[in-house]
């Protein structure tokens, strides 16, 4: 990797003030990442370690309060379309079609500049395409599918060409099976198979280890009170990423070794103790 | 969710045949009418053949047609300032949290005070034509238009703003493609209940603006009762003004329903 990376966060923190109800709360504290360009990153973490925290402040949705997130060199200040969200309960406009919400952005936003109405409305239909929701074209969200809304957030992402994809849990919804083929579409959709330099910068947040190490290059273990980084582990498996590689050797090891990363914290947020010092029971039959 | 209470165990829906709502308002009539042939041929009492036969009468004399045209084109004009002014003041609030703090003090003040209230301050100022009228109905028609738009406009997902800012839209175009069509259930449900209390507003302003000028041309429906109700003491003629009153104003709320369905097909 020698180009300079796309994204560079140095130093990041976050404290939000204090509320009535709490003290002032660091959710992010010194927080570092370089992610290269066409990379695919999965940011992993026990509940509220301010894995969506650190993506909404990539997206210019919330302010740093000490460090600085640079994109190609150029600081971020605030949201732009060259970084698209995709959110975890999908935030589709409830009034407007499939259609009209995957082209809300080339109407009304900054990336349907300079576009033909035409243009727009092949844009819309390549993607509708894409992501095979063809026949759904008039549908409203509330009649598709927890799968199928997740389709219409994606395509309406992609539809405005951002340079980097900020996923938040966007599988989180779906139910088990659901979760595990939407999987595979979403790296076929993100373009798995072309070249890495044709590939789009993508950083996932995720709870779901597996998930996290199926899709990613690299995954970020975060510790939480504050959110830090607490580990970077490289993703060695070969991509396109197949379905059997959940059985492999390698993909056990690595889900284990995260999992030995976080199961303290996680233990301790359910209020259990760890099972390290918890004797055993003997289980008598 | 939506079909709860309608599928009960072996998954038939629950429908109530025509027969089964009609069945008791029915008896109810018949039973009346029985009552009112043990009574004195004379009688003032009211009962349904009478009521019926008075409609008819006032029908045909043109008398409550234009009573009644009169009355709903004070309450469409009523309520068609009051959109404005409520659903304009609504959405500036509603997109304001500073305004909406300063302001509420006020709204929340003058809220509680029944349209009736001002009355006596709507004869001094307007006289007791239709300007008069038409203040009570706008001030009671307002309400419940700002008080939804400003809940519509306040209680938008953000989550929904805050995709349209990811996609690059300029705050003044997610005011106009999200909050609004966001807000937009919140409104129609003010406008419904805005129309409900609009027409109760209207009949009894136009019966207390009636009775200050004593009968006189102040006109519509509210009028029309006073003047059976003072000077001819039809109680016929005055349960036939309930009725009518009562039918329109479940007639406006049916239409407001289909226009409801019509713009937004999209509600589950």
């Amino acid at each position: 990797m020698t180009d300079n990376p796309k994204l560079r966060l140095r130093g990041v923190s976050k404290r939000f003030e204090a509320t009535r109800a709490n003290g002032p709360t660091t959710a992010v504290a010194d927080f570092s990442l370089n992610v290269a360009n066409g990379e695919f990153v999965c940011i992993v973490g026990p509940s509220g370690c301010g894995k969506s925290t650190v993506l909404n402040m990539i997206a210019g949705l919330d302010a740093a309060s000490a460090g600085s997130i640079e994109m190609d060199g150029r600081t971020i200040t605030g949201p732009g379309a060259d970084r698209g969200v995709m959110f975890q309960d999908y935030a589709l406009m409830p009034w407007q079609t499939v259609e009209q919400n995957i082209g809300f952005g080339l109407e009304y936003g900054t990336p349907g500049e300079g576009m033909t109405p035409a243009q727009r409305a092949q844009r819309v239909r390549d993607y509708i395409e894409l992501v095979g929701l063809n026949g759904s074209e008039r549908k409203y969200p509330h009649q598709l599918s927890g799968g199928m809304r997740q389709r219409v957030a994606l395509a309406r992402l992609l539809a405005n060409g951002p340079e980097v994809l900020l996923l938040d849990e966007p599988l989180g919804a779906l139910d088990a099976q659901t979760r595990l083929i939407l999987q595979v579409e979403l790296l076929r959709i993100w373009g798995e198979t072309l070249e890495r330099s044709h590939r789009k910068t993508a950083i996932f947040i995720t709870h779901d280890i597996e998930e996290a190490v199926f899709l990613g290059d690299r995954v970020i273990v975060m510790s939480s009170h504050p959110g830090r980084v607490k580990a970077d582990i490289l993703i060695d498996l070969p991509r396109p990423r197949q379905e059997s590689l959940r059985m492999s050797a390698r993909f056990g090891e690595l889900t284990d070794r995260i999992w030995t990363l976080i199961r303290d914290e996680a233990y301790r947020a359910i209020g259990g103790g760890s099972p390290a010092n918890t004797p055993t029971q003997e289980i008598r039959v | 969710m939506s079909t709860a209470g309608l599928a009960l165990g072996n998954g038939r829906p629950v429908t109530t045949a025509l027969w089964q709502v009609l069945a008791l308002p029915l008896l109810a009539l018949l039973v009346w009418q029985v009552w009112a042939l043990t009574l004195e041929s004379d009688t003032r009492a009211p009962y349904p053949i009478k009521v019926l036969t008075t409609f008819l009468a006032l029908t045909a004399s043109g008398d409550l047609p234009s009573a009644l045209l009169q009355s709903l084109g004070r309450v469409i004009a009523g309520f068609c300032f009051a959109l404005l002014l409520g659903c304009g003041l609504g959405i500036l609030m509603g997109a304001n949290r500073k305004l909406r703090d300063s302001l509420d003090p006020i709204i929340e003040g003058f809220r509680p005070i029944a349209p009736m209230a001002i009355l006596p301050i709507a004869i001094l100022w307007f006289g007791t034509g239709t300007p008069a009228a038409l203040s009570i109905v706008t001030y009671a028609a307002f309400f419940p238009l700002l008080v939804n738009t400003v809940h519509g406009i306040s209680h938008v997902d953000p989550k929904l703003v805050r995709a349209a800012t990811t996609m690059g839209l300029p705050r003044w175009r997610i005011m106009l493609r999200v909050l609004l069509p966001a807000s937009l259930p919140s409104v129609v449900l003010g406008a419904r209940l805005a129309m409900g209390v609009a027409w109760t507003a209207i009949i009894a302003a136009e019966l207390a603006v009636g009775a200050k000028s004593g009968g006189g041309t102040s006109g519509g429906i509210g009028q029309m009762m006073f003047v059976f109700y003072a000077y001819s003491v039809d109680l016929n003629a005055i349960v036939v003004c309930m009725i009518v009153v009562g039918v329109v104003a479940m007639l406006i709320d049916r239409i407001f329903r289909a226009v409801e369905r019509r713009l937004m097909p999209w509600r589950p």
